[in-house]
């Protein structure tokens, strides 16, 4: 169809009316008038949820933290609460860190995880974190403790800043998959307020289809991030004889189904730094000393796993082609309770230190 | 006084400018005419002297003579007026009805050949084209020494006579283009070319295009360069520059002086053109998305950095950055408008006014400053005036349509833009070519 000049000028016309009109681009606001919390806390109270953001605000160039908190029967009508009493509007896209508190997270996030991933307010990449202690405590110490650094629980976790590979990065789609997945856990860092730093690590939960059923050690979340092929780089491992670097580390799994009984074969190859010694110690020795420390370590977390049937490592992963859907819904009962796991550990030592000058 | 003499005279008389003088040529009495503006009438007479006495010295008869002298017509009321008024000297033969065009020493109206006004060269040969058509042919020919170089020229107009020369390589250029070309001047020779819009009614090319149909340089050094890739070279007279039909996308990152660095030197500098094209188009736009509409997309540090230099503006961004960009276009303008000596000043207030006193006065957030800063740097690395002032339009639809829709709105921006580039077309050749030269052979 051919239109004459005056047919195009009418189209065109409409067309950028419907543009203006259907745009709703007046809700739009702009960014100095929304407030970018960085962590949000939730904690339930009998049958409400005390929802605390932690807001950076910048005053004067400088940066300062801003808690403010409401109790409301959901986590988005508390945040819907916040907003009504703050000067701008809240906008939780910005959020990059979940913390719930321990008594809550064993009780089971099912609820607020599926709350998030559904309203999408938060980013499915923001970090959840398990606070062992009261959450407006910890809140009020993070205050106290973050002055003028309005971002310091954001740097804790983020990789090119303070993260430590003794830490689980767990984010929100991960716990979420958690819930919904025969063969998956996950492990959540657990946090507490420090004296004198903002934050204190004392190891991980392990959540079990949502549910917080034990903790792990943070040497052990080290083995955890290994596993998952996160970096351990720079961690550092103290033996009888050696101290050592670790500088990266692969893991290479086959599973098996022998008999209806699962399975592992775990080789998993690092590359360390020797940083001291005492005495003379061959690399062999040293070697067997990392092997025995290392597989040790994987035996006892894996017992541990096995008693609380929860599969943080994903080993079901291994198995999914080689066991029924059906049946796979009981991994963690039928299987990984039972499994055979064999753990290797091959160890490069890529650089005795740095004595020699040639 | 005979009838044709007398028509001419009713025809220009009007003119003070106006002479005929009477002299002798061998023993025939002639009338002189022309318009004394355009001949250097002295110098004219002792060479038209001079040059008939030698002739005559010769011993030849009056017919040779008249036709060694000029050009012979005989009753052409009509080519004398216009040869008239090119600045030709007529030369009349009285009883004959006969008149001989001659070629006088004309007036110095030209300026001299100099260095570009409006385009550097960093290095390179830095002739460029000056108001006489003559003098740039000239300058092209000897750029190129070639005898497939072809000249056609038009005399156009009815009230303005025009000459446009046609330039071209045989055997490299598109014939059917080059008979395109010819086929509409010939057709449009009573249009009054006086500048590039009217050109391009001649030529039959929509005036709502907002991308230029030509390709200007003011290099005959270029224009040369353009002419080897298979373009057409268009002249016009008492226009400073060459028109290169047609025009591409890639000519606003080329410049042919580019070739004298080193290879890797070259794809560097085109390179950053590319980069200075799609900061022009997108930064404003950019920042109104993301202030506005998807603050989630920048890094929290950046959000919280970008809402304190925003704290306390009055308007949404898109006000903020419409406001900014007119009152930039306007110092853009009037430091064209302005006399060199008060330009400075221009310059200074504009740096200050802006960019102090306005982020002081809490007016635009001082984030906009720099993005305004690199908005106008980048537009400015693109070569061409012509290709330069479309990018500045086409930056307005994205920040309008990143207003809308955000990021999102800023990609639809760019997909529309290049989509309308896409649908250019100059005779058949699409704008998106890279070297029409190379695809013909």
């Amino acid at each position: 169809m051919k239109l004459s000049n005056k047919n195009v000028i009418y189209l065109i016309c409409s067309l950028l009316t419907m543009v203006l009109i259907l745009s709703g681009c007046w809700d739009n606001k702009d960014i100095n008038h929304r407030l970018l919390p960085v962590s949000i806390g939730v904690k339930k109270v009998d049958d409400q949820y005390l929802v605390i953001l932690n807001i950076p605000v910048p005053i004067d160039g400088s940066m300062e933290t801003k808690i403010v908190s409401a109790k409301a029967e959901t986590v988005s009508k508390a945040v819907d609460t916040i907003s009504r009493n703050m000067e701008s509007d809240v906008d939780l896209l910005h959020v990059k860190l979940i913390f719930i508190e321990k008594e809550t997270a064993e009780d089971g996030i099912n609820d607020i995880i599926a709350g998030f991933m559904r309203s999408r307010d938060v980013s499915p990449k923001a970090l959840v974190a398990i606070c062992d202690e009261d959450l407006q405590e910890f809140f009020n110490n993070i205050k106290i403790n973050a002055e003028k650094k309005g971002l310091s629980t954001y740097n804790y976790f983020e990789k090119n800043a303070g993260w430590n590979p003794d830490i689980a990065l767990t984010r929100v789609w991960e716990v979420f998959r958690g819930i919904h997945s025969y063969t998956h856990d996950v492990a959540i860092p657990l946090i507490r307020s420090g004296k004198d730093t903002t934050m204190d690590q004392i190891g991980s939960a392990i959540l079990k289809r949502g549910k917080m059923v034990e903790q792990i050690s943070s040497n052990e979340t080290l083995l955890y991030n290994v596993f998952k092929g996160e970096s351990g780089n720079g961690k550092m491992e103290v033996m009888e004889h050696a101290t050592v670097m670790l500088l990266g580390s692969k893991t290479d799994n086959i599973g098996r189904l022998v008999n209806n009984d699962a399975h592992m074969e775990s080789l998993i190859k690092m590359r360390v730094v020797i940083l001291e010694t005492k005495g003379e110690p061959s690399l062999n020795l040293i070697k067997e000393e990392i092997n025995t420390l290392i597989s040790e370590r994987y035996n006892k977390l894996f017992t541990k796993l096995q008693e609380n049937e929860a599969d943080v490592f994903g080993m079901g992963q291994f198995f999914r082609n080689q066991i029924p859907r059906d049946e796979l819904k009981n991994w963690r009962s039928d299987y990984f309770k039972n499994m055979k796991i064999n753990i290797n550990v091959k160890i490069d030592i890529q650089n005795e230190g740095y004595l020699k000058t040639t | 006084m005979e009838q044709m003499v007398l028509d001419i005279k009713k025809a220009l008389g009007g003119n003070d400018d106006f002479f005929i003088k009477r002299d002798y040529l061998l023993e025939n009495e002639v009338l002189l005419l022309g318009l004394n503006t355009l001949i250097d009438i002295t110098k004219t007479k002792t060479i038209f002297q001079k040059q008939s006495e030698g002739l005559i010295s010769q011993g030849k008869t009056s017919e040779t003579i008249f036709i060694l002298m000029g050009e012979l017509f005989e009753d052409d009321t009509k080519k004398a007026i216009t040869s008239i008024l090119e600045g030709k000297l007529i030369i009349y033969i009285e009883n004959t009805k006969k008149f001989i065009i001659y070629e006088p020493v004309p007036k110095g109206l030209n300026r001299s050949i100099e260095v570009p006004s409006n385009e550097s060269v960093i290095q390179g040969p830095s002739n460029s084209f000056t108001e006489d058509i003559d003098t740039n042919i000239g300058l092209l020919r000897k750029q190129l020494t070639s005898n497939k170089l072809l000249v056609h020229s038009f005399t156009t107009g009815k009230n303005q006579k025009t000459k446009i020369s046609l330039l071209f390589i045989n055997g490299v250029v598109d014939k059917e283009l080059v008979e395109n070309i010819n086929s509409l001047i010939e057709k449009n020779k009573s249009m009054d070319i006086s500048n590039l819009q009217s050109l391009s009614k001649m030529l039959g090319f929509s005036s709502w295009d907002t991308i230029s149909k030509f390709n200007t340089t003011e290099l005959p050094f270029h224009a040369s360069q353009f002419l080897k890739t298979g373009r057409v070279v268009i002249l016009v007279d008492q226009l400073p520059f060459a028109l290169i039909l047609p025009n591409l996308l890639w000519d606003m990152f080329i410049v042919e002086s580019d070739r004298n660095f080193p290879f890797p030197i070259m794809i560097t500098i085109r390179c950053l053109r590319v980069i200075g094209a799609l900061i022009a188009l997108i930064s404003p736009g950019m920042y109104v998305a993301l202030v506005a509409v998807n603050p989630e997309a920048l890094q929290i540090e950046l959000a919280l950095s970008v809402a304190q230099s925003r704290e306390g503006v009055p308007y949404p961004a898109l006000v903020e950055v419409i406001i900014m960009l007119v009152v930039l276009e306007l110092i853009l303008e009037a430091s064209i408008r302005l006399p060199k000596s008060v330009g400075p000043t221009i310059t200074m207030v504009g740096g200050i006014i802006l960019g102090q006193a306005v982020v002081e006065a809490k007016l635009v957030s001082n984030l906009l400053i720099i993005i305004l800063a690199a908005t106008t740097i980048a537009n400015s690395t693109l070569v061409g005036a012509q290709s330069s002032l479309s990018i500045r339009l086409f930056k307005y639809i994205n920040v309008i349509l990143s207003s809308l829709f955000g990021v999102l709105g800023l990609v639809v921006g760019l997909v529309f833009i290049s989509s309308y580039l896409a649908s250019l077309t100059t005779f058949g050749k699409s704008y998106l070519y890279l070297n029409i030269g190379r695809k013909e052979q």
